[in-house]
């Protein structure tokens, strides 16, 4: 189940056949897409509108006046500095997935080439830290937090997230099947260990750890309880955080709520446009969510 | 699972020589140290000290005279934040809660998602190779999305006047109920309408990853087997019930598995969408967690209600390797 190729074709079904089952395949596949995309239309939709169109009752679903007076109202709001709220959720997001891709790889390549003593019980504790919620143990987080005086700073969100046990497992799991001649041909070559794993394993992770990026860079960018819990300042506020703030502060007026969302959304569906294959078949090797 | 073992394998560690050469010692435990000392401090003290924390009516503001805040006015009270969950007082019901809430939510999230991502999956791969990356991409579309943004979505969508969703159920002739998140009296077969409007909203942010899970799954059906029985006569559904479901139970108990233990660590769009209202019919665990340990910072009650947590996942995972256990040959 692990290693399908998603690419593979499939022979003629039953629904390629038949054509009355084709048509309801199709049809019900549509439904699915409406039923998934309408939402993200219609909050776009409502953010293009006037404020005045947004209360009317029944409501519209395109604009019939086409606007982006929600959109200049947030650029110009004093309270609202976009470009401090996106460069926060960068560099905790950017920052995290390189650390981890580091730890994640290093770690993985001890455990998947070295034998040594102790190694069942350290990667035993690994596996047991996947099956550990992170809610289960966000309160001594946060009080280690607390000891570190790291409340209410952006490294808060990094430092507790540095090395990830899925991500250990993963990199594990892949570099099993790496050819150890090659490890040998760089040793007798007069690499050092570190160079070994720097210059000849490292290059050659490029699909695990993009998966692997990817997820943690999602994870981070859509976090929102440990920023919660950790970030007080609001020009500390990462993007849903700031969502939330900007919510409650406009709680009616849904242009501009709605407006704040596809702010939020867009860079991550951005990304998604480009990255889609590497996700969606990450999900299908790994499991990952 | 460690096929990596098997003799031959150019993948497999060298057994031949136990321990490291010097150069090596250096560079695992060079490495290996301050790893595992970080996750002694991120890792293994946290899980020790919930539990330690568990035992003590702990708050931060206040001062203890012992270890690390504990001792003093935050005294050792052994299981009594457990036996509390018993009790009749509003803090322990509001618990019961919780924990019930949570429970209906991660079952009727499990049933619902199940019985659309499962045919969903077996149709969409039974399309035309194109159509089915585009048409897999799109409905994944939702899982990548900020869960904070989805909930205000959904807020939105669910809004008795402008919402599109009663809007729609007028165009087609129904009445739509008064108001979907906030109406304490509304109920859908006992399940309150609040509830209902959150796993809407959650199964659809949610569904795309499952299909996906069982898109790959099937397309490891190998098709001679669904060829063999078209060709004795099975139907659509014969083969669904007969071939698909059963070749799929690995990967059904996994996402089962999954899909119960995500459900009950769901926090973001109780908090940002219902809040827990009306009158705490969707207020979650994880909601329950969080105030308490933050708003009213009594974390040793809140680590006890953390316990509670760990053991309905370890639950769901002791019984799934339970099953896995028993014979999956076909």
């Amino acid at each position: 189940m692990a290693t399908v190729d998603l690419t593979q074709s499939s022979s003629p079904s039953v629904a390629r056949r038949n054509p009355l089952a084709r048509i309801g395949t199709y049809a019900v596949l549509a439904i699915g897409l409406a039923v998934t995309l309408v939402p993200f239309i219609w909050i776009l939709m409502t953010s293009l509108k006037p404020a005045s169109e947004i209360v009317r009752i029944p409501p519209t679903f395109f604009p019939e006046q086409w606007s982006l007076n929600s959109y200049q109202t947030i650029f110009n709001d004093p309270k609202v500095p976009l470009a401090r709220f996106y460069l926060n959720s960068t560099l905790v997001s950017v920052g995290r997935v390189v650390i981890t891709l580091f730890t994640s790889s290093l770690a993985g390549y001890i455990f998947a080439k070295f034998v040594f003593r102790g190694k069942n019980l350290l990667f035993g504790f690994i596996l047991i830290q996947l099956m550990i919620p992170f809610q289960v143990v966000m309160i001594p987080a946060y009080l280690i937090l607390v000891q570190l005086r790291l409340i209410d700073s952006l490294w808060g969100l990094v430092i507790p997230s540095m090395v990830d046990a899925f991500g250990i497992f993963l990199m594990r799991q892949f570099i099993s099947t790496f050819p150890n001649d090659l490890i040998d041909a760089a040793r007798i070559d007069g690499a050092s260990e570190f160079g070994v794993y720097w210059r000849v394993v490292m290059p050659n992770l490029g699909a695990p750890l993009a998966t692997l990026g990817i997820f943690t860079f999602m994870a981070t960018w859509n976090d929102y309880l440990w920023p919660l819990i950790v970030i007080t300042t609001h020009e500390k506020r990462t993007l849903p955080l700031l969502l939330t703030w900007y919510t409650s502060q406009h709680g009616q007026r849904y242009d501009l709520t709605m407006a704040a969302s596809i702010l939020v959304l867009l860079p991550i569906l951005v990304v998604y446009i480009f990255l889609q294959r590497w996700i969606v078949r990450g999900v299908a090797l790994t499991g990952m969510k | 699972m460690t096929q990596a073992a098997i003799a031959g394998d150019p993948g497999a560690p060298r057994k031949e020589r136990a321990g490291l050469r010097p150069g090596q010692r250096t560079f695992v435990w060079g490495a290996l140290i301050p790893i595992f000392l970080y996750l002694g401090v991120f890792a293994l003290f946290p899980m020790i000290w919930v539990v330690v924390l568990s035992f003590f009516s702990y708050s931060p503001v206040r001062v203890g005279d012992g270890l690390l805040g504990l001792g003093g006015r935050n005294p050792f009270i052994g299981l009594e934040n457990f036996t509390s969950m018993l009790a009749d007082t509003q803090t322990a019901q509001l618990f019961r809660t919780s924990v019930k809430n949570t429970l209906i939510f991660a079952f009727l999230v499990l049933v619902v998602n199940l019985a659309i991502t499962l045919p969903l999956a077996v149709l969409v791969e039974s399309v035309h190779n194109r159509v089915k990356g585009v048409v897999r991409a799109i409905y994944f579309m939702p899982t990548i999305s900020s869960a904070v943004a989805v909930a205000i979505m959904w807020g939105y969508v669910f809004h008795p006047q402008q919402g599109l969703l009663n809007n729609f159920i007028k165009l087609i002739g129904l009445t739509p109920p008064k108001s979907w998140l906030t109406d304490p009296g509304a109920a859908v077969f006992g399940v309150p309408l609040a509830m209902v409007a959150v796993i809407i909203a959650y199964v659809w942010q949610d569904f795309g990853y499952n299909l996906v899970i069982f898109i790959a799954a099937l397309q490891g059906i190998p098709h001679d087997i669904r060829d063999a029985a078209q060709i004795d006569g099975a139907s659509g559904w014969q083969q669904f019930r007969r071939i698909t479901v059963p070749l799929l139970r690995p990967t059904l108990l996994f996402v089962c598995t999954l899909t119960m233990i995500s459900s009950f660590q769901v926090f973001v769009i109780f908090q940002v969408m219902t809040g827990g209202g009306p009158q705490n019919q969707t207020r979650s665990l994880t909601m329950d967690i969080y105030e308490n340990a933050f708003r009213y910072q009594a974390m040793g009650w809140a680590a006890a209600m953390s316990l509670i947590l760990f053991a309905m996942v370890l639950i769901v995972t002791l019984v799934q390797f339970r099953v896995l256990r028993t014979d999956w040959e076909y």
